[in-house]
């Protein structure tokens, strides 16, 4: 929902007043959108506004039923959410209390201890998942692998898994007495570590299970991105005489940029939004090593019932993500914009 | 990395949340009195109760003999599962819909929904009164509000002791009579340790109830007088002897349920400071432990002090939300205050009764197998008499969760115990707008 729309939507309304006023034709159909207002000069335009009322009957009977489930189950709950988070819930009744969650929030060590644990997911985790990614996608784009399909099914797969099944499989790898993790550990001599109950560990543990999960994932992606590479580039490479590297760094990366952006942005929407790994491995704990923010969200809402702060730190979620993402996007898609547009005025040039 | 599949599921959890908050900003939220159950009304037609595990067993053994006392009542008990129970139940009440018409809630829960949702339920004062000289006291302070409205009947209580490996302290050389005190407590388990290996206690981190069973045994809870009371001098005591057994290396740390009992099974542990209901995990999950274990009073913290506490023990209650409110009483009475079905309960699935009068059948006070023919539960009855009452306030389940980051960071996290319940302090209060009681 925080993702910014395409940058290349920006233009559009500049362009329509003219179309009506030199074709004074009904404009083109672009989007079911009820026409704007239009000057109500030419009779031809009431007749073709009357021809165009039963279309839009039609549009509704189809658009409607998902128009009404999005109005009740998310435009509604949205709104209520936003309203409820500037209330207090004083046994049962609810009084406005303006911006007095949020002032909460800004004083509450667990709020900032989660953002601190999320932080620390997203500098480590995030990109060492999409090097990972990145060079799982490019073995698996070789031509000389077999098995190319069994291979990346085989990534892809812990993606689709369930994610409390995983999380409790990996609950019962990591135990501390007798679990698989540290039996294997134990045949190098290495005393069994407490995994899930050593803050330190327990933030290892989370970051190298949601790598688990979605390495395969991105690398599938990334794949994807690899196989829109003209195969003439890479030629034209190897005639200039660039080594595997060099191609790799001044070839591959430059033009998987806009996958990689897509990568990190939900990398990043993700890791904000963790909540299944760490509520079935470590439940938040130890210390709240491993807290996160819809983790205490949810904690705050449905164990203590504060509905009112649960829906601030909500929206809190959703404000960071909102400008994280537009930070991504200016940072990541500046350069490849520039680029872009430099390659479409060299064609016009 | 996440698919859109994960963030529907995000948004399925946050919808399902603002949902819930939704419905209250619109009607949910009045402040409407608690409706009272009418006792003119027949017993008549059919009730749904939400309970879980052997709670739900019992009610379900215990149903077929109320129908036939009321002939076409119908009593249709669902086990709803311990894990989500809490959040189905807040959601019904938050959304003013959904619920059944008996609801299991355990006592510290009931006073967070008292206090949060006080016409979620119906008005029992009048129908229990005659009852509350017989249930026991603190239990039955779990199901009233600060103004002494009844919303439920307490079920069962968990009075505490220390359940010990008789063939462990033998090993060690430690005679459980000399421990009257925690400070005689933690020199046993020195012993122990150095004897045997074997650590003290299991202690969850995620879920402590330890902190606030020997807090309740000082004869208090998190809130006193409406007040705040983590980081009172009773705190700051109970919280630095949980410090001194970390400290010690007594404690094995265990997440979840059946870690615990796993811990207990394996023998890592030579004792369980905890409630009656253990008792029924022991027969269940451990019969060949049996003859064993014995059960000694809690140690005091002075010499001659409270020997007991409470931990657990839950209640039934009437959803407002509830059509049959009549038939719901009737069942919930005969279920509870009623001596044979209570000591049903404790036979069939190790319910320990509130109700006083149940305490003193022949079962109860009779030897027991398990424990080597040992009175345990006499025990355990005689000791219900001395559980502190203590205050919960509908901030109950707030206070909880920072108590147990607090004693996280005291435990594992190595910080000093006033200053961390200090600062668990400051944040409940900046939660729920209460003073801190000095």
């Amino acid at each position: 929902m925080a993702i910014p729309t395409h940058p290349a939507s920006g233009p559009a309304p500049a362009e329509r007043p003219p179309e009506i006023h030199t074709a004074a034709q009904a404009p083109p159909p672009r989007s079911p959108l009820p026409p704007s207002p239009l000057p109500p000069s030419a009779t031809r335009l009431r007749a073709a506004g009357r021809t165009r009322r039963r279309p839009r009957v039609v549009h509704w009977a189809f658009a409607g039923p998902a128009a009404a489930l999005f109005v009740v189950f998310f435009a509604y709950p949205l709104g209520a959410s936003l309203y409820q988070s500037f209330t207090n819930d004083d046994g049962g009744t609810q009084t406005w209390a303006g911006l007095a969650q949020y002032r909460r929030m800004l004083h509450d060590p667990v709020f900032w201890k989660s953002l601190w644990n999320t932080g620390l997911i997203l500098v480590f985790q995030v990109p060492l998942m999409i090097c990972i990614a990145l060079v799982l996608a490019c073995v698996l784009n070789q031509s000389w692998l077999r098995f190319k399909g069994t291979w990346r099914i085989a990534f892809f797969l812990p993606s689709v898994t369930m994610l409390v099944a995983y999380a409790v499989v990996f609950r019962v790898l990591l135990k501390t007495d007798g679990g698989m993790v540290n039996q294997a550990l134990g045949w190098f001599g290495v005393s069994p570590v407490d995994w899930l109950n050593n803050p330190v560990w327990a933030r290892v543990s989370l970051i190298g299970t949601i790598t688990w999960r979605w390495t395969g994932y991105n690398a599938v992606i990334l794949l994807a991105g690899l196989q829109s590479i003209p195969r003439e580039q890479y030629e034209a490479a190897a005639i200039d005489g660039a080594g595997a590297v060099t191609t790799f760094r001044k070839v591959v990366v430059p033009q998987l940029r806009p996958v990689i952006l897509f990568c990190s942005i939900t990398s990043t929407i993700g890791t904000l939004q963790l909540f299944d790994e760490n509520f079935v491995l470590t439940k938040g704990g130890p210390d709240n090593a491993t807290m996160t923010p819809v983790l205490y969200l949810y904690k705050v809402g449905f164990d203590q019932m504060d509905f009112s702060y649960a829906s601030a730190i909500a929206w809190a979620v959703v404000l960071i993500i909102g400008v994280l993402s537009v930070i991504q996007f200016r940072f990541f898609g500046q350069s490849d914009r520039a680029a872009s547009t430099a390659r479409s005025e060299r064609r016009r040039g | 990395m996440r698919t859109t599949r994960r963030s529907a599921l995000r948004l399925g959890i946050g919808a399902l949340a603002v949902a819930v908050t939704g419905g209250c900003a619109t009607g949910g939220g009045k402040k409407a009195a608690a409706k009272s159950v009418s006792t003119q009304t027949q017993v008549a037609g059919s009730i749904t109760v939400w309970s879980w595990d052997v709670a739900a067993k019992a009610l379900k053994r215990l149903a077929p003999a109320f129908e036939q006392q009321h002939p076409g009542v119908k009593v249709n008990v669902v086990d709803i599962g311990y894990d989500n129970a809490y959040d189905k139940i807040t959601v019904g009440l938050k959304s003013g819909a959904g619920l059944p018409d008996v609801l299991q809630v355990e006592g510290f829960k009931m006073q967070s929904y008292i206090g949060t949702f006080p016409s979620g339920f119906y008005d029992l004062s009048a129908l229990a009164a005659q009852y509350k000289a017989q249930f026991n006291a603190a239990a039955w302070a779990t199901g009233t509000d600060s103004a002494g409205k009844v919303y439920a009947l307490p079920w069962d209580v968990g009075p505490c002791g220390v359940f010990y490996r008789t063939d462990i302290f033998q090993q060690a050389g430690v005679d459980p009579a000399s421990i009257r005190t925690w400070d005689d407590y933690i020199a046993a388990g020195v012993q122990i340790k150095a004897k045997t290996g074997k650590k003290l206690l299991v202690v969850d981190p995620t879920g402590d109830s330890t902190f606030p069973m020997m807090l309740q045994q000082e004869g208090q809870g998190y809130f006193v007088d409406d007040k705040i009371a983590v980081a009172t001098p009773a705190a700051v005591t109970a919280m630095t002897l949980m410090k001194q057994l970390n400290d010690k290396g007594l404690v094995d740390y265990e997440k979840g349920w059946d870690a615990l009992v796993a811990s207990n099974k394996d023998g890592k542990v030579a004792t369980a400071p905890t409630a009656v209901w253990w008792s029924g995990t022991l027969t269940d999950e451990m019969p060949e432990l049996k003859g064993k274990f014995s059960v000694m009073p809690l140690p005091a913290f002075t010499a001659g002090g409270v020997r007991t506490s409470n931990n657990g023990g839950s209640l039934l209650t009437v959803s407002a939300q509830s059509k049959n409110s009549a038939t719901a009483w009737a069942f919930i009475q005969f279920a509870l205050a009623n001596s044979d079905n209570q000591v049903s309960m404790l036979k069939n699935e190790g319910i320990f009764p509130a109700f006083e009068p149940a305490l003193s059948d022949p079962y109860i006070t009779g030897p027991q197998d398990y424990y080597g023919g040992q009175t345990t539960f006499k025990t355990f009855a005689d000791l219900t008499k001395d559980i502190p009452p203590i205050q919960y306030t509908g901030d109950y389940s707030k206070a909880s969760d920072l108590v147990t980051d607090a004693t996280n960071s005291v435990m594992q996290g190595g910080k000093d115990p006033k200053s961390a319940l200090d600062s668990a302090a400051r944040q409940i209060a900046s939660a729920t707008n209460r003073q801190i009681a000095q």
